[in-house]
């Protein structure tokens, strides 16, 4: 099934060791936008990068000291895009957080997806 | 997809050595092809021959050549030759092209035929262009090769200007299955994104080839201004003036 709508999408920075209630902010922020129905949210790691504490951040292939830069793409129509801003709000300490108007094309498989 | 009756065969030649892009010659040529939707092609390598320098190239192990010629031939219409032959001039180089009438007495039986979508000239960007993200997943395939990688080949033999791949280490789709990069459990499950730049024509121009491929995935449209586009032309591209032709 292929659907095409007009979107926004958020790229959300901030850093890997960035937590939120004792867990990884990204793992944070997925599940809260799984629990509001986002249509898609994915999340990339950096291998250098800075921000808005102005400290380089470095991917390491030492997994006990790794402060990566952590980008999330979340896309969906803007209704839904403005009911995760006021989580988004409260759980990015530092970051940032951008957001563009884009064009979607969606394509699923209704045999298999639950939605 | 080939009828019987009237056709052109075409074949190229040209030289193991030469590359394209950092690739085998004969491996772009064959891409473009086969991406193009041509209904056939076959690559055969010769065991000796001399080109246009009238140098000798033989295969031997005592002076390991890699200069020997490479014979690509295909079967199609008239009207499909002449689409893309200009192109293929292009990436054939110095080496030889070749065309004859033919007659297709029985075309191959194909399962699925393949639309080919229009591509524009290659030209120089800048100024407003789009970028086109794709998100699928690693382990999605097309025709036993992973989709990304489909994708990538499938964009650079439709002159899309750049494309690069990234894997996610965590996220989700239309599947509300969470994909995460687990490298030691699952080594090939994590949510892709192909983040592509070109004209808005030729974006939509590829489209259709994207329809044919996604089945399942999200292909996001934004305005971007390109702001530089320039590319230093690798020192293996340069053709070779010693390319030999067969027969």
């Amino acid at each position: 099934m292929k659907e095409q709508f007009n979107a926004s999408m958020l790229r959300v920075h901030f850093g890997e060791n960035d937590r939120w209630q004792g867990k990884p902010l990204h793992e944070a922020i997925l599940a809260q936008c799984l629990e509001l129905g986002i249509a898609e949210a994915v999340v990339f790691r950096g291998i250098e990068g800075y921000g808005s504490a102005s400290r380089i951040r470095h991917a390491s292939h030492w997994p006990r000291c790794k402060d990566a830069p952590i980008q999330m793409s979340i896309i969906d129509t803007d209704e839904q895009i403005a009911k995760l801003i006021p989580y988004l709000d409260s759980m990015v300490e530092e970051g940032l957080v951008a957001a563009s108007p884009v064009e979607v094309i969606r394509y699923s498989n209704p045999a298999t997806s639950p939605m | 997809m080939l009828q019987p009756g009237k056709a052109v065969k075409v074949t190229i030649y040209l030289s193991d050595g030469a590359t394209h892009h950092g690739v085998p010659l004969y491996s772009s040529i064959l891409d473009f092809l086969f991406y193009r939707g041509v209904a056939g092609a076959t690559v055969t390598k010769g065991i000796a021959g001399f080109g246009a320098d009238h140098h000798m190239h033989t295969a031997n192990l005592v002076d390991i050549s890699d200069r020997l010629p490479i014979k690509i031939e295909f079967i199609e219409s008239r009207e499909k030759v002449d689409a893309i032959l200009g192109k293929l001039e292009e990436l054939a180089g110095s080496g030889l092209i070749e065309m004859q009438e033919t007659t297709v007495a029985k075309p191959a039986q194909v399962s699925k035929p393949k639309a080919s979508p229009p591509a524009a000239a290659h030209l120089k960007i800048e100024g407003k262009a789009q970028m086109m993200r794709i998100f699928v997943n690693e382990e999605d395939r097309w025709k036993a090769k992973p989709l990304y990688e489909a994708l990538v080949e499938a964009m650079r033999a439709n002159d899309i200007a750049g494309v690069t791949v990234y894997r996610g280490i965590l996220g989700y789709g239309a599947h509300r299955r969470v994909h995460k990069d687990q490298p030691l459990l699952h080594p090939h499950h994590a949510s892709v994104m192909l983040s592509a730049v070109d004209t808005a024509e030729k974006l939509r121009a590829f489209l259709p080839l994207v329809d044919q491929m996604v089945q399942e995935g999200l292909v996001v449209f934004s305005d971007v201004d390109i702001i530089k586009y320039a590319y230093r032309a690798l020192e293996t591209d340069k053709p070779t003036d010693k390319l030999p032709v067969a027969e």
